[in-house]
């Protein structure tokens, strides 16, 4: 559930950003798992996919940079590091 | 209309904060109230769970938790077969058990080196200690991988299994593909050693506490998926008889279930509680092991948990270890299990504690109900008694210190509230 609750504040990030840049649908979010975030890629895909059911960004493909680097401050985190939208 | 396709970049750091709340009342110099609220979404999985197959219940159960999801699966598959009068053996048997070594290799790791070491040594994280202890901290990732690399081996992913039925599991792994581990594991049981060695010279209070341990027991082994459940307190029962010696209630203050024993109170579940009343089950090397490290045949100090952690780690490499050197591909890898209007209950060990489940099942296979019982639920009403005790000592501490002091007594426990409580919300009510 710590997954889900990270989950949840990352999509709320994501599709507040699409819409702050003109709406349109995300396809494709790029994100950066910390070294000790505890997500490997499958298992962020599979989060991702659950929360992001319903919304902009339902559909998006998800691509990682996984991190080795325990010493980084955000170790333990996600970062988002881009998204893609699409509109018209 | 032409489609506009645009990158943009966000660079935006997801974080989890406030979670879970402390809420500590001193009047007129004595403490008058401790709550401690876990804000999880409800659950609702025994609601899911109505009316499904039953064969659906290990890959429902297993989202249930990210760090223990093969606990859940092995406590779902055991009830189901318990309703159809079934028991395994053989390499099936032994198979359930591995997979659970590696849950245990890579929950008790994580808690050791990710959520409870930074705390003896007076840092705010795992982070830190990767800036202080550099290599430890590769050692502990290093051991953490392992352990996920068997779930995945036998349970087809790392993180929630897809592999594991009831019955058995719908595809065993070759011979050849466990074998190609033993080297990763030989590597790791020396890794738990070292790690078994360093937690033991971490500074712990000297403290003990008045625990009703509560375990599984079984007659041969160190438990893991069977046994009676057993405590300090003189309880002997199978898990069919659980509901009639243990209950679940409500408290005002969280959303999280308590459990107690009917008529007598809390108790606790988990690696202390394991070990104290199961140390004659472990192997001699191990007990020597433990003995090494300064621990006796039973633990009552709860900041010694994280000893008894590694000391549970290490039994898991070597049990890991022991199964694939005897392992021989079964064939067929499940036997088929008839549904029938009959319920089951089982009780496995998590690496954090027992977890219950019972499921109602109607003569077409379909869950009609369905009890999951965590080890965190056991435990919140005996964390909640340590905070209790700590928070009456700190009483002349700063809120920074006694914040701290509070979040190591829960991460003593259990490493699902430890996620939500590197966050607590401390409340100090002085007035």
């Amino acid at each position: 559930m710590h997954e889900a609750k990270l989950m949840r504040d990352l999509m709320a990030h994501i599709t507040a950003s699409a819409e702050q840049n003109g709406g349109g649908r995300v396809t494709g979010v790029h994100v950066w798992l910390g070294a000790l975030s505890h997500f490997t890629p499958a298992h962020f895909v599979e989060h991702f996919e659950d929360a992001s059911a319903g919304t902009a960004a339902e559909g998006a493909a998800v691509t990682s940079e996984v991190s080795t680097d325990a010493r980084d401050p955000d170790a333990l985190w996600v970062r988002v590091l881009s998204i893609t939208t699409e509109s018209g | 209309m032409a489609v506009e396709t645009r990158t943009i970049r966000v660079d935006y750091l997801a974080r989890v904060e406030g979670e879970g709340s402390l809420y500590v009342r001193f009047r007129d110099g004595a403490l008058e109230d401790v709550r401690l609220a876990i804000f999880e979404p409800p659950r609702f999985f025994e609601a899911f769970l109505r009316g499904r197959a039953l064969a659906e219940a290990p890959d429902i159960t297993a989202r249930i938790c990210g760090i223990c999801p093969v606990a859940y699966q092995m406590s779902a598959v055991h009830a189901m077969e318990s309703a159809a009068g079934i028991v395994l053996g053989g390499q099936i048997r032994a198979l359930r058990r591995l997979i659970y070594c590696g849950e245990w290799i890579e929950s008790h790791v994580l808690h050791i080196y990710m959520l409870h070491a930074p705390d003896f040594l007076g840092l705010p994280d795992a982070v830190q200690l990767a800036r202080t202890h550099g290599d430890l901290v590769r050692q502990g990732l290093r051991m953490k991988k392992i352990g996920n690399a068997l779930i995945e081996a036998i349970g087809g992913r790392a993180i929630h299994p897809v592999n594991v039925r009831v019955g058995g599991f719908w595809k065993a792994p070759a011979q050849d593909h466990l074998h190609a581990l033993l080297p990763d594991l030989r590597w790791g049981r020396d890794a738990a050693i070292k790690t078994l060695q360093f937690v033991a010279t971490l500074p712990t209070p000297d403290v003990e506490q008045e625990y009703e341990f509560v375990s599984l027991r079984h007659p041969h082994e160190y438990p893991l998926n069977e046994g009676h459940i057993v405590s300090s307190g003189g309880i002997g029962i199978t898990p069919q008889e659980w509901p009639a010696v243990f209950e679940e209630f409500q408290v005002r203050h969280s959303s999280a279930l308590h459990a107690r024993v009917k008529a007598r109170g809390a108790y606790l579940t988990g690696p202390l509680a394991r070990y104290s009343l199961n140390f004659d089950r472990l192997p001699p090397a191990i007990q020597q092991a433990a003995r090494d490290a300064g621990l006796g045949e039973t633990c009552r100090n709860p900041f010694k948990s994280i000893v008894v952690r590694a000391v549970e780690t290490l039994f898991a490499f070597d049990e890991a270890i022991r199964i694939i050197e005897q392992y021989q591909e079964p064939t067929p890898s499940f036997v088929a299990v008839e549904p029938r209007n009959a319920t089951g209950h089982a009780a496995t060990e998590a690496p954090r504690g027992l977890l219950y489940q019972r499921y109602d099942i109607d003569g077409e296979g379909l869950i009609a109900h369905a009890q999951i019982v965590p080890p965190t639920s056991q435990n919140q009403a005996t964390i909640e008694r340590d905070l209790w005790r700590v928070a009456e000592h700190g009483q002349g501490m700063v809120d920074s210190e006694l914040q701290a002091l509070c979040e190591q007594s829960i991460r003593n426990h259990d490493p699902c509230i430890s996620c939500a409580t590197h966050f607590l919300d401390l409340t100090v009510d002085r007035a």
